[in-house]
């Protein structure tokens, strides 16, 4: 065995923090200065609404082309006219402009009714198949547009309250302390941003939960800050396991010794003359275990509780299928590594599929966990990965994935961070990667391993030691803010303030807390009365204390980010309140000393300063609070986390490779802006940003290491970009098959920004080709089939068999087979030509990827739609668009680098003014 | 605005009839049969499944009308109830035009884009309605209920913290675990009186506080962001006539537990099952008499070891999926059929069965896939004189908010109309 001194010896140390776009500032400013200088001119001037709308496709009341009138002409108007109104209904006099609630309403009206066949009525005419579907097709885009219009917020923004993780980093921020913020209710459900203002309501509840939180998270600044830093270190050791293993081995073997007993025992009773007509009864049975199963009828015959057993069931199962597991264990036992460590063994046998470390008891507060582990030499590469999770409510959930590169000789020592909260379990483990996903997934390599060999798989990972340990001096962090802000901790323990101090420190702590803004004497004053009564009421001074700053954390300045403003016309925004949007726009956060210095002192209102800063806050770590709710929620990703993937088909694509695939989008993201590089590579690019676990996944060699980072890409390679990215596939799957139709939707959304209109209610489903065996193309051309489908999937399903050659987990494949149970396969050679609609052909995926690739400005004016969408906590209207307009105009001539985006909105008027 | 003491004085004066100046105009009136003394308590309750069914297996046919028709398989666990529930056909909420929301309208059948905001529009409930009248005299106005699901407005339910929404049409939260909803209705607070009087004065006293600094700050700002605060402003209203009730009951001490605490992460079958058991126990112990529950989806599957997702399964074809749509039916009916087992066979104060005096609904605003037209739904009980053992098929695009007035008014509350509803509906009544 080794011990914890000795591990300093020939061993690499491994960092593996989360710390995913980690800070390289000095690099970022450098490369920041071509923005700089376009800056040092001014602010971005923005064009009118008119002169954008005029540019930009189909005007907000715009009226309908005057076909629409035709058709209602013909179908509709002899029950729904003027001489005659059915259902008090009539759409002679509709505006084919829709420029108010009434008539959209009144739209929507015909539009469901034409959807769900229930008009025109069956027994009357019906329209042809494409005049429906013109109709249809030009009703629903309009409507589209009326709705946004009348939606539109006329370019304001709107006070809003902070979502649940800009709560919680707000908290982190002014306190030190992590909050688990997993009981507020979650935020958004709209289908849009969590920072739209509209969607983030508030209830009696989420006060009284806000309110417990912030008396949680000071409870925790004083318990951490009044006692001395306690050490907190626990470890276990690997070939702790061993006894463990030893001894339900030697169970197994003295269970099979009792059974086979038992087995003699009645065969014996058998041989007894007596006993052959019952005997042959019961082997004509054809069961082989008949006779031991009814022992009772064979006379002489023993009890199974003789032997120790129940009765024969459990005989049978404790004598025959524990005895299965013990090659594999006495496999495991006979290792010699086995006495100084564990092996991590997939599947539920008994050995070893997991090293646990509970630390039930401990505080919130940040510690570290390291794990000495190795590989055995030569073993497959794709198992050389460690899982490190947590068991929650017994269920094994993986938070991170390592590359082992250690071996049994000169194993590594990985370390990861880890923060613990409020009442969360407090019980961790490290497995083989994707062994403990489900219950199949570990049982399944096992059992490949028995059919190979006849033991089981091969033994490769190895774990030493486990531990872990608090970070000596985090608890100084904690409530250093306050610290610096005047605010003595002592105060939150039992030192008691003069009156004077009290009151210049609840003005200071609300003050901070306010990001600047001052609390209203009134409040002051009554929060001065509510410690009064604590400390009347017998509370010690720090706890009244701690009350009533609780109380200034749930109230409404703390809680919503909002401005004050005239009611008509607009202001410039105080160099303070244009701190607190731009750091909660890219960081999730209130801003820092720093940033908050500036905007006191009104030198923020400068373009170049306001654009130092922005390029400031994005190239530190914390960035990652911007790129990854934005990425997560712009693309829809979501998704990722609706289907469990199929093990049996998918094994590679266990919990690790899914969240190293979100990862990728994320990491890509981020590395774009840390090298601000083009919005272009998106579509297409010679490079993927992974690491070791995805490198593997898409068969990319010589990446090593669990940081991810820019590889190069062979020129005919499917990946580079966000439609090769496995994650971007998943989403357009069950887990089972692939979903042409998501994934052409999703093209059109979120790559060329020609979205499609919502799925309609009511829509007659198709069922003449259920349960017969197609492929994926026969069995969708219904879609083409009714009027009322065909207006949008003739648009999205091409693009989705384009993207056919990956399968439901993003991998390449050429064929492709359907299974209907009862029934049979089909295979067949996947076929990817198709053509946009109305639009250019493709012959397979890379044709179809440079044709999305071409359309580059239409991406590049979906991605500043969300974009603003997002910083400013609207839904995305009408009057954005100029915005939008010169957002582009300024990024385009440079090729769409992605920090011009951000300095467009930044510098523009509407973010700088209320 | 008025000085929150004045505000106050008003509310507790007030009570549960603050809501009153919104409900009369949806046609409410103050006279309220519910309350005489001497009828029993009426209750309600209900069931919300988020994704429709399987509009094949589920649904009776439309040619066997009335009470002599063939249970579909979907149905068949409730055979023994048979002449205790009716299915309603033809109903829809014609507003709604989301089509994967089963919940978030179903029982307000307000149109999305109704106040022309852009936001999200939504109205009353009908639980929060019958709340307003049978919610007067217990512990809990109303309860609700969610399931364990992650993502509360994921699986066919759609936005909202529970299936009740407030008189503004604002989401009300709900208790998303057998153990929170134990813990809430029966278990005993240990602090003296005193202390829990004192812990609701300096509640009291942070509301005004935060009540103060809400109104200081919504002067500087425009009509918009007003709006916005208000929200928050009315948040503490509505924990102020919480208290006021919690003050009514504060020397009263909690029922004692029919049953026992549940443990804790029960999901799926296992957690419906204990929602109901207790749902019959908080109804027993007359703690509230009106719920509403959000069932799990994805859990509930997870329970039953079915790998379809709950997106899948409701676009079912023949298949893996359907079996799996089918299988969820009939688990979601047999557990139904428990529930009513236990109202029927539990007595109240006054040893009446209590199927007896309640109601119990059951279904969705989505039928199927993305069909919202004749949306499930399925009544119970007797407590609203409704006609039971039907197979109703009333004309097609009915609001269903109909048959929401109808057992409203059954319920004993006198309200001409609900939501879009166009007047009751005469075929339910017995």
């Amino acid at each position: 065995m080794e011990k914890q001194d000795s591990k300093l010896k020939h061993q690499a140390v491994f960092r593996c923090r989360e710390g995913v776009f980690a800070a390289r500032r000095p690099r970022a400013f450098v490369s920041f200065g071509s923005g700089l200088a376009l800056l040092l001119c001014g602010w971005l001037s923005e064009p009118t609404l008119a002169e954008s709308v005029a540019k930009n496709g189909r005007q907000p009341g715009a009226p309908m082309a005057e076909t629409q009138r035709g058709f209602l002409g013909e179908h509709c108007e002899r029950c729904h006219g003027r001489e005659k109104q059915k259902g008090s209904f009539r759409v002679d006099d509709l505006n084919l402009a829709i420029g108010d609630a009434q008539t959209a309403e009144r739209w929507q009206k015909v539009l469901n009714a034409v959807n769900s066949g229930e008009m025109p009525p069956e027994d009357e005419k019906q329209p042809g198949r494409d005049a429906k579907l013109e109709f249809l097709e030009e009703l629903q885009e309009s409507m589209v547009v009326a709705r946004r219009m009348l939606a539109d917020q006329g370019g304001a923004s709107i006070a809003r309250r902070l979502n649940r993780r800009e709560y919680r980093n707000t908290v982190q921020a002014l306190l030190g302390v992590s909050l688990d913020v997993n009981e507020l209710p979650a935020d958004g459900g709209l289908g849009s941003f969590d920072t739209n203002a509209l969607s983030l309501l508030m209830s009696g509840d989420q006060f009284e939960q806000y309110h417990a939180l912030a008396l949680d998270a000071l409870n925790e600044v004083h318990a951490r800050r009044s006692a001395p830093e306690k050490r907190y270190y626990s470890r276990v050791e690997g070939e702790s396991r061993l006894e463990v293993v030893r001894k339900s081995l030697q169970e197994r073997l003295d269970q099979r010794r009792r059974y086979m007993r038992w087995v003699h025992a009645v065969d014996e009773a058998g041989r007894r003359p007596e006993n052959q007509p019952i005997l042959q009864e019961l082997r004509a049975k054809k069961h082989p275990e008949e006779p031991y199963r009814s022992w009772e009828k064979i006379q002489g015959a023993p009890p199974p509780s003789e032997y120790g057993f129940v009765d024969f069931t459990r005989a049978r199962h404790e004598g025959e299928g524990h005895w299965a597991l013990v090659p594999f264990l006495s496999y495991y036992v006979s290792q010699p590594d086995s006495q100084r460590g564990a092996f991590l063994t997939p599947g539920d046998n008994a050995a070893c599929n997991s090293v646990d470390l509970g630390v039930g008891g401990w505080p919130a507060g940040q510690y570290i966990v390291r794990v000495r582990v190795g590989a055995v030499e030569g073993s497959p590469a794709r198992r050389r990965f460690l899982e490190f999770g947590r068991r929650i409510l017994g269920r094994y959930t993986v938070t991170s994935s390592h590359e082992v590169t250690g071996t049994l000789k000169e194993p590594q020592v990985l370390e990861i961070p880890v923060d613990l909260r409020g009442n969360e379990e407090r019980h961790f483990y490290v497995a083989e990667r994707g062994c403990l996903d489900d219950d199949t997934q570990g049982n399944r390599k096992y059992f490949a391993g028995v059919r190979d060999n006849g033991v089981g798989p091969d033994l490769v990972l190895w774990v030493d030691w486990l531990e872990m340990e608090s970070v000596p001096a985090a608890g100084a962090l904690v409530g250093s803010e306050l610290e610096r802000a005047g605010i003595p901790i002592a105060a939150l323990g039992n030192q008691e303030l003069p009156a004077a101090e009290l009151r210049a420190g609840l003005e200071r702590f609300s003050e901070l807390a306010f990001r600047g803004s001052k609390p209203s004497t009134a409040f002051v004053e009554r929060l001065l009365k509510m410690y009064e009564g604590h400390r009347a009421g017998g509370k010690k001074p720090g706890e009244a204390l701690r009350q009533i700053f609780a109380v200034v954390l749930a109230s409404p300045r703390f809680l919503y980010l909002s401005e004050p403003a005239p009611e008509k016309g607009r202001r410039k925004l105080s160099g303070t309140e244009l701190a607190s949007r731009l750091s909660y726009f890219l960081w999730g956060a209130p801003p820092d000393e720093e940033l908050r210095g500036l905007g006191a002192s009104e030198e923020l209102a400068k373009p170049e300063v306001l654009a130092a800063q922005a390029a400031r806050l994005l190239a530190e770590g914390r960035r990652r609070d911007f790129v990854v709710p934005f990425t997560h929620q712009w693309l829809g990703m979501d998704r990722l986390n609706f289907f469990q993937f199929n093990g049996d088909k998918y094994p590679d694509f266990d919990l690790c490779v899914k969240n190293a695939a979100r990862q990728e989008v994320y990491e890509t993201v981020g590395q774009l802006l840390e090298e601000n590089g083009s919005l272009q590579e998106l579509l297409k690019s010679s490079h993927v940003t992974v690491n070791a676990l995805m490198a593997d996944y898409y068969g990319l060699p010589g990446v090593t290491g669990d940081n991810f980072r820019k590889v190069p890409v062979p020129p005919d390679s499917a990946r580079g970009g966000l439609l090769g990215m496995a994650a971007v596939l998943a989403m357009g799957s069950n887990g089972e098959h692939t979903s042409p139709v998501d994934r052409g939707a999703w093209v059109l959304r979120k790559l060329v920004h020609a979205p499609t209109p919502p799925a309609p209610p009511n829509v007659p489903q198709l069922a003449r080709l259920e349960g017969k065996l197609l492929t994926t193309r026969e069995r969708l051309v219904s879609h083409q089939e009714e009027p009322q489908c065909a207006n949008c999937h003739r648009k999205i399903d091409p693009i989705g068999f384009g993207l056919e050659n990956f399968d439901a987990a993003g991998r390449w494949r050429t064929e492709d087979r359907y299974e209907y149970p009862g029934k049979g396969e089909k295979k067949w050679v996947i076929d990817p030509a198709g053509a946009f609609h109305n639009g250019p052909a493709f012959k397979d995926y890379h044709e179809l990827r440079d044709l999305i690739a071409a359309r580059q400005d239409d991406f590049a004016r979906g991605f500043a739609e969300a974009f603003c969408e997002y910083a400013l906590g609207r839904p995305y209207g009408f009057s954005d668009e100029p915005l939008v307009d010169a957002i582009l105009e300024r990024a385009r001539p440079a090729g769409y680098p992605v920090r011009e985006f951000v300095l467009g909105l930044v510098q523009s008027e509407t973010f700088r003014t209320k | 605005m008025n000085a929150p003491q004045n505000r106050r004085k008003f509310l507790r004066t007030a009570g549960t009839l603050l809501a009153l100046p919104a409900l009369e105009s949806a046609g409410f009136r103050r006279f309220v049969r519910a309350a005489e003394p001497g009828l029993p308590p009426k209750r309600v309750v209900f069931l919300g499944i988020g994704y429709g069914v399987t509009q094949e297996t589920w649904f009776a046919s439309l040619q066997e009308p009335g009470v002599s028709y063939t249970l579909p398989d979907g149905l068949r666990p409730l055979e023994r109830h048979r002449h205790s529930f009716s299915i309603v056909q033809g109903v829809c909420n014609k507003l709604s035009a989301e089509a994967h929301w089963g919940s978030t309208y179903w029982l307000t059948g307000a149109n999305r884009y109704g106040d022309g905001s852009g936001g999200m529009h939504n109205s009353i409930s009908a639980d929060q309605v019958a709340a307003s009248v049978l919610g007067r005299d217990t512990r809990f106005a109303s309860l609700q209920l969610n399931g364990s699901d992650p993502d509360l407005s994921g699986p066919g339910h759609g936005t909202g913290l529970s299936l009740a929404w407030d008189v503004r049409g604002k989401p009300m939260a709900g208790v998303n675990s057998p153990v929170a909803l134990f813990h809430k209705l029966f278990s005993a607070d240990s602090l003296p009186l005193e202390q829990r009087q004192a812990a609701l004065r300096e509640k009291r006293s942070i509301l005004d506080a935060v009540g103060e600094e809400v109104s200081d700050l919504k002067r500087g700002l425009n009509r918009r962001d007003h709006e916005k605060l208000d929200e928050y402003f009315q948040g503490i209203r509505e924990i102020e006539l919480r208290m006021g009730r919690e003050e009514k009951w504060l020397d009263v001490p909690k029922p004692a537990a029919p049953l026992r605490e549940p443990g804790a992460g029960l999901m799926g079958v296992e957690e419906v099952k204990l929602m109901y058991d207790l749902l019959v126990a908080a109804f027993q112990t007359d703690s509230t008499r009106v719920a509403t529950y959000r069932q799990p989806i994805s859990n509930l599957l997870k329970s039953l070891s079915i790998k379809v997702a709950p997106h899948d399964m409701s676009h079912y074809s023949i298949g893996e999926r359907m079996d799996a749509s089918q299988k969820r039916d009939r688990v979601q009916s047999e557990l139904l059929a428990g529930f009513l087992d236990r109202l029927e066979a539990e007595k109240d104060a006054a040893g009446r069965s209590l199927l007896d005096n309640t109601v119990v609904v059951f279904g969705s605003n989505l039928r199927t896939v993305h069909t919202l037209e004749n949306c499930p739904t399925l009544v119970a009980g007797r407590g609203a004189g409704l006609k039971l053992g039907h197979n109703l098929v009333v004309s097609r695009n009915t609001p269903l908010c109909n048959v929401w007035l109808t057992l409203l008014r059954g319920l004993g509350l006198d309200l001409e109309r609900h939501g879009d509803s166009s007047g009751v509906l005469k075929e339910l009544i017995a």
